[in-house]
């Protein structure tokens, strides 16, 4: 009976370590680049989709083009459950022969931030991470293109201003946030802008153990009525917040989340009450884009996508996931052209994306106009401060409502260069990379 | 002076300027409360008749509003999904008695507790590749739980109840009754009580360890059904229920492990003290999210003056 067990467990994990990671072919053929990803725990419903976008476009290339330039790429997932603490050890475990390394959170980002310098691998964390990671000279190995939380901020500010934040004085904006250095992450660029434009900015702390039930955070914006609510939210805290919105009768159309809290999802709990509930966006969901029809032949047809309900090939997070793996996979091309070999390694890879040149003309070669913004990386920026676009929930999906937005890149740039150098400065001796002049 | 008048004079003149923000806070700590108290008495009934601090308890939770989402989600009525999933966390009490609880008679403790740590990583892993990791909407409405709102407007003010809220707060009452009823007159439940009161005498009577434990387990399991629902029709059905179990870990600091009575007063007291501390005390002087660590700190204060909870069995060993 034990035996018995022990094999049918054994059998188990093999089966869904084989559904996650992709075949390798020959290790010498393929790059192998891990993702710190997380299918399980509390934030597991904001996980899976974008987990399956990144698989999924990787799959179509290998599928498709036989790789990039003909090398196949291993896709290897490994499991965090959005913990700090295995995603730090997810780290150790594939950094040997990873040359890349996606650590899914702000707090794994934070920790394996100093290690990168000295393994030589770049962390790739688009969306997310530290936002001073854009200083290319300071963060070498931190690449979070092609926004960070502070150009969400920024872009969050112009839309609710109309582009004119002195029109924001007097006003009350709060930001209910995730207790979590992801959530925290905006409070920096926040707090400056509330004294430069001279709006009144009250942070709302969210625990991890009240996502579900946060009567206390919306009896408080009861209270302070704010004029816009601005959310930093994850996983069962965004679907919480919003039911709290609908019963506490807070104007939708003043309350608008981060990209990472406008996911179908979590919206789908609340459905039509949600109606008018906006989200800054980098990414937009095209449903008939040559890239989804290739994704739909080469992966979804053939049954070979994760996913569970078809119909999410046209949600937000999914098709982020796509744009996410597109980055990584232009960044490995640049590589592999500029230094004409098809095997990069880390530091190769790290100079492909430094050096991204995602222009119109390549996102419609990619097959994803109107999917992504245009943007470019740099020794020195390693953003790209894209645009977005505010996503309404109609109650049933998201869709674009605004013109492309863009960040105040001024403030944010002054921001960026004074908190690296303070964090170059509490974990010196840093390595600064003196041959960027720009 | 300022922060004394913050903290001893403004609160009570805001509760006073206020009272329909007031009696809304209450009623938001209330319902807290009430949800609370019954994730802590699925954790009393199971420690009550086995020493057990069943840490499956928040994922046994998850478990039952997985199932009845996913029954749902397969073609089944919603009212036939119920007891369906009563069926299903009944096998999954008997199968907890015979494959780890059974083996593990006369152990210490604290292997019957890294005992139900295992059932939870089990149930984590087994869930989830059953029901996926994605989130589910509560079939409240299929339930024909009310999902619209009363509104008063006491003192010229706003008062929002949800009727879902509503709900949550009677059925809990009528299950804690039934509970309660159970437990002190039927011979099952003076069984469970007697297991709890002393194992050897109650087997020397001929009381059952294993049926009492499937029993016990199975109570908890439909506890864990009540709380999935009242949760999940909150904000959905996902594994994040699971940290809600450590909300009832103060409760049972205050209330006792033993005391069915103590959950229920300390899930309450908890529930309401921690909203108006939060509201009056910690947003406006602490930068809020006070309630992560409030129900902790005024537990510790409470076990300072009685260390066995205000409930709780005073123990005397002699050696």
């Amino acid at each position: 009976m034990k035996t018995y067990l022990k094999t049918a467990m054994l059998g188990a994990a093999l089966g869904l370590g084989t559904m996650v990671a992709m075949p390798a072919a020959n290790a010498e053929d393929t790059i192998y680049a891990p993702n710190l990803s997380y299918r399980t725990g509390p934030f597991a419903a904001t996980g899976i989709p974008l987990m399956n976008g990144q698989r999924d476009y990787i799959m179509m290339l290998n599928e498709r083009d036989g790789g990039i330039n003909g090398v196949k790429i291993e896709y290897d997932e490994c499991e965090t459950g959005y913990s700090t603490e295995k995603g730090v050890e997810c780290y150790e475990k594939t950094k040997s022969k990873a040359v890349v390394t996606q650590p899914w959170s702000t707090g794994i980002t934070l920790q394996v931030l100093p290690k990168t310098n000295v393994d030589k691998i770049p962390i790739l964390a688009p969306g997310y991470g530290f936002s001073p990671m854009a200083n290319g000279k300071v963060f070498q190995w931190a690449f979070n293109p092609p926004a960070s939380y502070w150009d969400g901020a920024s872009m969050m500010l112009n839309y609710v201003s109309d582009g004119d934040l002195d029109t924001l004085k007097g006003k009350k904006i709060a930001l209910l946030h995730l207790d979590h250095p992801f959530g925290k992450e905006p409070i920096p660029l926040f707090e400056a802008m509330a004294d430069k434009h001279g709006f009144e900015f009250l942070p709302i702390p969210v625990g991890l153990k009240e996502m579900q039930n946060q009567s206390a955070q919306w009896l408080q914006i009861r209270r302070e009525k704010p004029d816009y609510v601005l959310m930093w939210g994850w996983g069962a805290m965004n679907a919480g917040a919003i039911t709290e919105a609908v019963k506490t009768r807070y104007p939708m159309d003043q309350f608008i989340g981060i990209w990472w809290s406008g996911h179908d999802g979590d919206l789908k709990t609340v459905g039509d009450k949600g109606k008018g509930y906006k989200s800054i966006s980098w990414s937009v969901p095209v449903a008939d884009a040559p890239v989804m029809a290739d994704i739909k032949k080469y992966v979804v047809d053939p049954g070979n996508s994760l996913m569970e309900d078809p119909a999410d090939i046209n949600s937000v997070f999914y098709q982020r996931g796509i744009l996410i793996s597109m980055i990584l996979a232009e960044g490995i091309r640049g590589a592999q052209e500029h230094f004409d070999t098809k095997n990069v390694n880390a530091e190769q890879l790290r100079w492909g994306l430094e050096n991204l040149k995602i222009d119109d003309d390549r996102i419609a070669e990619l097959g994803m106009t109107g999917m992504i913004a245009p943007f470019s990386t740099s020794c020195a920026d390693h953003t790209g401060h894209a645009g977005g676009w505010i996503l309404e929930w109609d109650g049933s999906k998201f869709a674009p409502a605004s013109d492309k937005l863009t960040a105040d890149a001024d403030a944010i740039a002054v921001l960026e260069e004074v908190k690296a150098m303070e964090y170059a400065e509490a974990n010196k001796p840093w390595p600064i990379n003196e041959e960027c002049n720009m | 002076m300022e922060f004394l008048n913050n903290v001893f004079v403004a609160p009570f003149q805001d509760m006073a300027a206020a009272p329909d923000f007031f009696m809304q806070v209450v009623w938001e700590g209330l319902v807290s409360g009430v949800l609370y108290a019954l994730i802590a008495l699925g954790f009393v009934l199971i420690y009550k008749s086995s020493r057990i601090f069943n840490f499956a308890q928040g994922i046994m939770v998850v478990f039952a509003a997985l199932t009845l989402v996913g029954l749902h989600e397969m073609g089944v009525p919603a009212l036939l999904a119920v007891p369906l999933t009563l069926g299903v966390m009944f096998l999954l009490a008997v199968a907890i008695e015979r494959v780890v609880l059974r083996p593990l008679v006369n152990q210490p403790d604290i292997i019957l507790f890294m005992a139900t740590i295992g059932i939870t990583l089990f149930l984590i892993g087994f869930g989830e590749m059953i029901f996926g990791g994605e989130n589910k909407v509560m079939i409240t409405e299929q339930l024909g739980i009310p999902t619209g709102s009363f509104e008063f407007e006491p003192f010229g003010g706003f008062l929002l109840i949800e009727q879902k809220d509503l709900t949550a707060v009677v059925g809990a009452g009528v299950l804690v009754l039934v509970l309660l009823l159970f437990l002190n007159r039927s011979k099952m439940g003076r069984a469970i009580r007697a297991l709890g009161d002393d194992h050897q005498a109650a087997l020397s009577v001929g009381i059952s360890l294993s049926t009492i434990w499937v029993l016990v387990w199975f109570i908890a399991g439909i506890i864990a059904l009540a709380t999935g629902i009242v949760w999940g029709a909150r904000a959905g059905v996902s594994f994040a229920l699971e940290v809600i179990a450590y909300k009832a870990l103060p409760v049972l600091m205050l209330g006792g492990l033993e005391s069915v009575t103590g959950a229920i007063v300390g899930g309450l007291a908890i529930g309401v003290l921690e909203k108006l501390f939060e509201i009056y005390w910690g947003q406006p002087l602490l930068g809020g999210n006070t309630e992560t660590w409030f129900a902790f700190v005024f537990a510790l204060i409470v076990l300072l003056f009685r260390p066995q909870g205000l409930f709780g069995e005073k123990i005397i060993e002699r050696v």
